[in-house]
């Protein structure tokens, strides 16, 4: 029998009314419960890892960005140490924002209502008048300083928590870092942010593309079935649900409610369909197809960086589109272009919560540093057609998630209950090295589900 | 165009935002503004209209056509706003195809359709260097009314366009949207701007 839930809503309603384990359903209640969100903002986002950037945004001393850890604002900064400092942006004075900017270069930011002044990693300088003490009279500098989140930097993605004491960040990765290092941390001078990142609001909950970010794949056949008429992946538009290109392959997930989806290039996209992989070792298949932003030149990085079966992974059944719980999507994909090249497409997005029916989708686009700057061209465009504000992938989630979120505000809607029952169980394909929950074949709820039990155990926890 | 990937902490003078550049302005009134003020408004009758086709027809093979990210800038920086290192849009005659073939068949996000006001004020027409080529800085203020929800969605930009004479009628070569929002409150640019 599984444990009951401790965690009760004034109502009465606990967890496991909301999210059962027992039939795997979920309640549509989730997606608009005021109480459940105020618990999730405390439970998860002031608790677990969050994405906010890429180190080569801020590349100097002095540079930095501001960002969201859900509704909680922070600043960024390269601190005169060199290393990447995440603090928050409240004036500890009265409360005013003390970086009023996105981005900049400061050694000393100022707060602009009474003058507190604070170093980039935080710490308090001092009040204006300083032989007035208007900071207090027998108060010690050293407790003046901005809030100082945990920083982790990954593949020079920057994440932070607010929990100090917390599980670290290859804790947190679990299982799924063998796979994420493919991605991430797979060439010598690592990714490279194109530019500042896409930003917009949608009219739902965070869970609505959260819990399609734990890899939601059948999602794919229908919605985006586009790209089939596009001719970009294989079939045509009469044999989508025949053929159902994209579907089989192999996701991989842990408990921490991280997700891969990770596919063959050639039984993906149409024009991948004839290169011949038959018998090719693990170098001839790079060289005949490398990974979506991956240059040849870069190939020998591959072998260095990774272990030699990770590689193999890359060159045969790559890692294309998942998610890090809580609210990062990952897509680092193959991008046939019109014009008929591939360069890739490699972009994050992160869903920050901001109330309990608005989420802003930040959209993080790619290229590896090395690469020549027209493939980073290339790249920037494939990513901006296909992914984010007007992606003609992404066009059509963001078309979906409001609905979704109008209809949970019924009051018998609310009652209907989201279904994670196609499962496949875990099973070791036959020669697969990586650890974590597998599941081969055609994809199904498993990943999602696996999303939604790392949800309740960070709202269950005390 | 040749690509460098910049700092987005430290901008450099291309984030400036420039209105309109020629100083040979053609005058309000005048046959060719009159000309170039009904083709803006035919376009936007063409895109309200969802007569994607017509639209496509105004565009020239040549056309770049951008969306630059907004930011919120301060101090000495705080004019140096325009990102042209990341876009909404960032479009070429055959990515503006891709998208208006798109539509015909299973754009959800624009299946039911929204419907559209554009509201083109503001028109600021200058010569170009190259005879027959005008800038145009126009004002956009789009209005969108999706779905059964009373409350449009929208939102406001000056778009830089270069409008090209060809055989007496004008093709759009070049627009770049400067959205005023660093935070879109749309839930996608499933329209053109
Ligand atoms: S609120 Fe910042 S100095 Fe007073
Ligand atoms: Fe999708």
């Amino acid at each position: 029998m599984l444990q009951k839930s401790k965690l009760v809503l004034r109502d009465g309603t606990s967890l496991d009314d909301l999210i059962m384990r027992d039939s795997n359903e979920v309640s549509l209640r989730v997606m608009t419960d005021e109480e459940l969100y105020k618990l999730e903002m405390e439970k998860i986002f002031a608790k677990t890892w969050l994405l906010l950037g890429h180190e080569s945004e801020i590349p100097e001393i002095g540079d930095f960005i501001v960002r969201d850890m859900a509704e909680d604002n922070v600043i960024v900064a390269r601190g005169p140490d060199g290393d990447v400092h995440v603090s928050l942006n409240v004036c500890p004075h009265r409360g005013m924002r003390v970086c009023l900017g996105e981005a900049g270069n400061k050694r000393v930011h100022q707060c602009i209502y009474h003058g507190w002044a604070f170093r980039p990693n935080g710490d308090f300088i001092g009040a204006p008048v300083e032989r007035e003490k208007m900071h207090g009279n027998d108060v010690d500098k050293k407790t003046l300083g901005l809030k100082k989140a945990r920083v982790h930097l990954y593949g020079g993605l920057i994440f932070a928590t607010w929990d100090v004491d917390g599980p670290s960040f290859d804790e947190f990765l679990g299982d799924s870092k063998y796979y994420m290092d493919q991605l991430f941390c797979r060439t010598d001078s690592g990714l490279e942010l194109l530019g500042p990142p896409q930003r917009f609001v949608l009219p739902c909950n965070w869970k609505v593309p959260g819990e399609q970010s734990g890899s939601d794949g059948f999602h794919t056949l229908t919605l985006h079935r586009s790209l089939m008429e596009g001719g970009v992946m294989g079939g045509t538009a009469e044999s989508i649900y025949d053929q159902a290109p994209g579907m089989y392959g192999v996701d991989i997930s842990c408990k921490q409610g991280h997700s891969l989806r990770c596919l063959e290039a050639e039984k993906t996209f149409k024009m991948f369909a004839d290169v011949p992989f038959e018998g090719k070792s693990t170098r001839e298949r790079l060289e005949l197809l490398t990974p979506p932003g991956i240059t040849k030149e870069m190939i020998p990085e591959l072998f260095k960086n990774l272990s030699e079966d990770q590689v193999n992974q890359l060159a045969t059944i790559p890692p294309q589109v998942g998610g890090l719980f809580p609210n990062v999507l990952i897509a680092f994909i193959f991008a046939p272009r019109t014009d008929g090249g591939s360069s890739g497409a490699l972009t994050l997005h992160t869903y920050m919560p901001k109330g309990p029916d608005r989420v802003e989708f930040t959209n993080y686009i790619f290229a590896e540093k090395d690469a020549p700057e027209q493939m980073k061209r290339d790249m920037l465009q494939n990513s901006i057609w296909n992914t984010g504000t007007s992606g003609v992938i992404e066009q059509d989630d963001a078309d979906v998630w409001p609905v979704i979120m109008k209809n949970a505000r019924g009051a018998v809607s609310k009652g209907v209950t989201l279904k994670y029952k196609a499962l496949h169980g875990h099973e070791r394909p036959e020669g697969w090295v990586g650890e974590g929950l597998l599941y081969p074949g055609f994809t199904k709820d498993d990943t999602q589900w696996n999303w939604w039990l790392a949800y309740y155990d960070l709202m269950d926890a005390v | 165009m040749t690509w460098k990937t910049k700092s987005t902490a430290t901008p450099d003078a291309t984030t400036i935002l420039r209105g309109l550049v020629s100083k040979k302005r053609v005058p309000l009134g005048s046959e060719i503004y009159n000309r170039i003020l009904e083709t803006l408004y035919d376009e936007a009758a063409a895109l309200d209209e969802r007569r994607i086709d017509d639209w496509i027809a105004m565009i020239a093979q040549d056309i770049i056509y951008q969306a630059p990210i907004r930011l919120t800038r301060t101090g000495p920086n705080r004019d140096r706003d325009v990102m042209r290192t990341m876009f909404h849009f960032d479009e070429n005659y055959d990515s503006l195809m891709m998208r208006s073939g798109r539509l015909q068949k299973s754009a959800w996000a624009e299946d039911p359709p929204s419907r559209c006001r554009r509201f083109v004020t503001n028109v600021r027409i200058g010569e170009c260097e190259t005879p027959g080529e005008y800038e145009v800085v126009s004002y956009l203020f789009l209005e969108r009314s999706r779905g059964d929800s009373p409350d449009n969605e929208r939102t406001t930009a000056e778009r830089r366009d270069i409008w090209r004479d060809v055989d007496g009628e004008y093709k759009l070569a070049r627009r770049e949207i400067i959205v005023d929002q660093s935070v879109l409150g749309m839930s996608n640019f499933a329209v053109f701007l």
